[in-house]
């Protein structure tokens, strides 16, 4: 007896599903009523609301001009996990963005090791500019063979890209994440912490003086990684966007086609649904490819509105957040009490 | 018969211990401080190991980095000159008598190889058979500063190593045989949200410990100002930062020996009055700290 995917499996699956209105096919005897519809939803969204931190605070804009979004892929800026949505806001509250893709992406799609690098990075191009990051530089280090080459050769890159643009702010994976098996997010992670703090001492490197850049300390730095993955990443605070941050964040998702919202994975919702005499109503007259953007959109929607309920907003994104003086524990208090404005 | 059971179990966990448990009658009553860079002990350890060696220990200082990268104008051979003899003013603030500098360059721990830094380690372990072990935690979180999580792991392992004949065999010509370290004080920055938290019982991790520092916190404090390099780059990039951001510490108006000594002296009690939350301290710090218990449960004493 073949296995044949029941109403639990579809939904849990595709969480994405839970946005839309799974419709009983009238044609046929099996009877699942909205409320059935609903009930399994609910319990979706009750299962996977543990895996992230309850009451978390809503974090205020940093101060700042310029972020940088260190990754080690190409499509680490939009993820059901994080970032695009804080991208996009900082964006519009007047920041410069840009971001630095560690790897080639040589694995990462299915066209072989060249083609997959060339058309990740020009997806890469196209999606970032719908978040209005201004470009992409990719250190095109070859994807997930990080053993193979000097990591510090990594680090010394991504001081000089922060010496270089000054990042107030840098978005990245957190390294602290307990097991992380792709190893390009834990050492673009474990790198980019060295990076942040050598970038600002003057004895680090002291060979790009030479091309102009003085040292900087980025001040403020987001986390993000898989809230499912233990306990490595507890995340401390929500960013909140707008919708329309929102709809670009599901934009910049689907836009890697390379790797994501891929007809097949339609078609087999699609078959799935049919054998329990199932359909959704808003893929009639949607096409295979379009049927699989909508999910996207819907799974992206779905994981926004999950973490910014955990701070009572619309949507959001849940960080691990090192604020300007983490490092001082022992003098924040003194900060507080001393620090004026001039 | 499950007593009979228990019985047994003891008899072949004791059979298995008893080798490493008679090596620790051979102890000196000495603290040997490992530490990656020239601050983090003392900033996180220095008022325990002060008031051990107060207490009749005998301290030495294993110094594995050479701190070239903390300043704020001086080359990196400088650097590392003038926090080599600011370290070891520090340490004898502290009472600490011996203070070794390996060397390593800092900031590059992760292309050192491993067996490379913990045999040096390990060599030093057997040399001043120690009491007590102060080392870096490598299990802490979010400590940016990654020399600490390299020199941690070599210095855990030297710890075990240093324990077995069968690790740096040549060095019985000359009696330097196994020793075991009974006590090991893990130390940290306070930046891991989860560094409170037990991660499972004493038997088979290091647990959480507070340790009572107010008679020697002010000895602590003079330490801390004695490292003076890493004290005016701190205060020069805090006050960098401060102005491109249009705002002051009255205290840094003026960056000078005085006004940096009372941002130390800020720091070190800061750090203190945290570490001491939860506990009857006025002034504390925190480890995680494996002794007889992580050795031999009681329920087998």
């Amino acid at each position: 007896m073949g296995f044949r995917p029941d109403r639990n499996d579809i939904l849990n699956r595709y969480g994405c599903l839970s946005n839309a209105a799974i419709r009983v096919d009238p044609a046929a005897d099996v009877r699942m009523d909205s409320l059935m519809i609903r009930l399994l939803a609910l319990l979706v969204m009750a299962a996977l609301a543990p895996l992230s931190a309850a009451d978390l605070p809503a974090g205020e804009t940093p101060p700042g001009k310029v972020v940088l979004v260190p990754q080690p892929h190409h499509d680490d800026h939009s993820t059901d996990y994080g970032m695009a949505g804080l991208i996009a806001r900082l964006v519009d509250e007047g920041f410069r963005a840009i971001y630095i893709r560690a790897s080639n992406d040589e694995k990462d799609g299915r066209h072989g090791y060249p083609r997959n690098d060339m058309i990740n990075e020009r997806e890469t191009e196209e999606a970032i500019a719908v978040l209005g990051m201004e470009k992409v530089i990719s250190l095109n280090w070859r994807n997930n063979f990080e053993s193979g080459y000097a990591l510090n050769d990594l680090r010394e890159q991504l001081i000089f890209l922060i010496r270089k643009y000054k990042p107030d702010v840098i978005l990245g994976h957190n390294g602290w994440e307990h097991y992380q098996k792709n190893a390009g997010h834990r050492n673009v992670g474990w790198m980019l912490e060295e990076a942040i703090l050598l970038a600002g001492l003057r004895n680090a490197h002291p060979e790009h003086f030479e091309m102009g850049v003085e040292p900087h300390a980025a001040s403020y730095f987001y986390g993000k990684a898989r809230l499912t993955w233990g306990l490595g990443h507890r995340p401390n605070i929500v960013m909140e966007f707008n919708a329309d941050q929102q709809r670009r964040k599901e934009t910049a998702f689907q836009l890697h086609r390379n790797v994501r919202a891929h007809p097949s994975g339609a078609r087999s919702v699609r078959r799935q649904l049919a054998r329990m005499n199932l359909y959704v109503p808003e893929f009639e007259n949607l096409d295979d490819q379009e049927i699989a953007v909508l999910m996207a959109n819907w799974s992206m929607e779905h994981i926004s509105r999950l973490h910014g309920s955990h701070a009572g907003v619309e949507f959001g994104e849940e960080y691990y957040f090192k604020g300007e003086f983490y490092d001082l524990p022992g003098l924040q208090g003194y900060f507080e009490e001393n620090m004026e404005t001039r | 018969m499950t007593r009979r059971i228990l019985a047994f179990v003891s008899l072949i966990f004791l059979a298995a211990v008893a080798p490493l448990a008679a090596q620790i009658g051979e102890t000196n009553n000495t603290v040997v401080v490992i530490t990656s860079d020239a601050s983090n002990y003392v900033l996180h350890a220095g008022g325990t190991v002060a008031k051990m060696v107060e207490d009749g220990m005998e301290g030495i200082l294993i110094r594995i980095g050479n701190d070239e990268k903390d300043s704020w104008d001086l080359s990196p051979e400088e650097t590392a000159l003038r926090t080599k003899q600011e370290s070891e003013a520090a340490a004898k603030i502290l009472g600490i008598s011996k203070v070794i500098s390996l060397g390593f360059r800092s900031s590059d721990f992760r292309d050192v190889p491993f067996t490379t830094m913990r045999d040096r380690l390990a060599y030093y372990i057997r040399v001043h058979k120690p009491r007590v072990l102060f080392i870096p935690n490598p299990h802490t979180q979010y400590d940016r500063n990654h020399d600490r999580y390299y020199g941690g792991r070599a210095a855990e392992d030297a710890w075990r190593a240093a324990a077995f004949k069968n690790y740096l065999p040549a060095m019985k010509d000359v009696n330097l045989g196994a020793h075991v370290t009974p006590e090991v004080y893990y130390f940290a920055p306070l930046v891991d949200p989860a560094r409170r938290e037990p991660e499972s019982t004493g038997t088979f991790v290091p647990q959480p410990k507070m340790t009572d520092i107010s008679g020697t916190l002010e000895k602590k404090i003079k330490a801390a100002q004695a490292l003076k390099t890493i004290n005016h780059s701190l205060a020069m990039r805090l006050k960098q930062r401060l102005d491109s951001t249009d705002r002051r510490l009255p205290l840094l108006d003026s960056v000078d020996e005085a006004s940096i000594n009372k941002l130390v002296e800020q720091r070190v009690r800061g750090l203190a009055r945290l570490s001491a939350e939860g506990t009857d301290f006025q002034a504390a710090e925190e480890f995680r700290y494996a002794g007889v218990e992580y050795r031999i449960p009681a329920s087998y004493r």
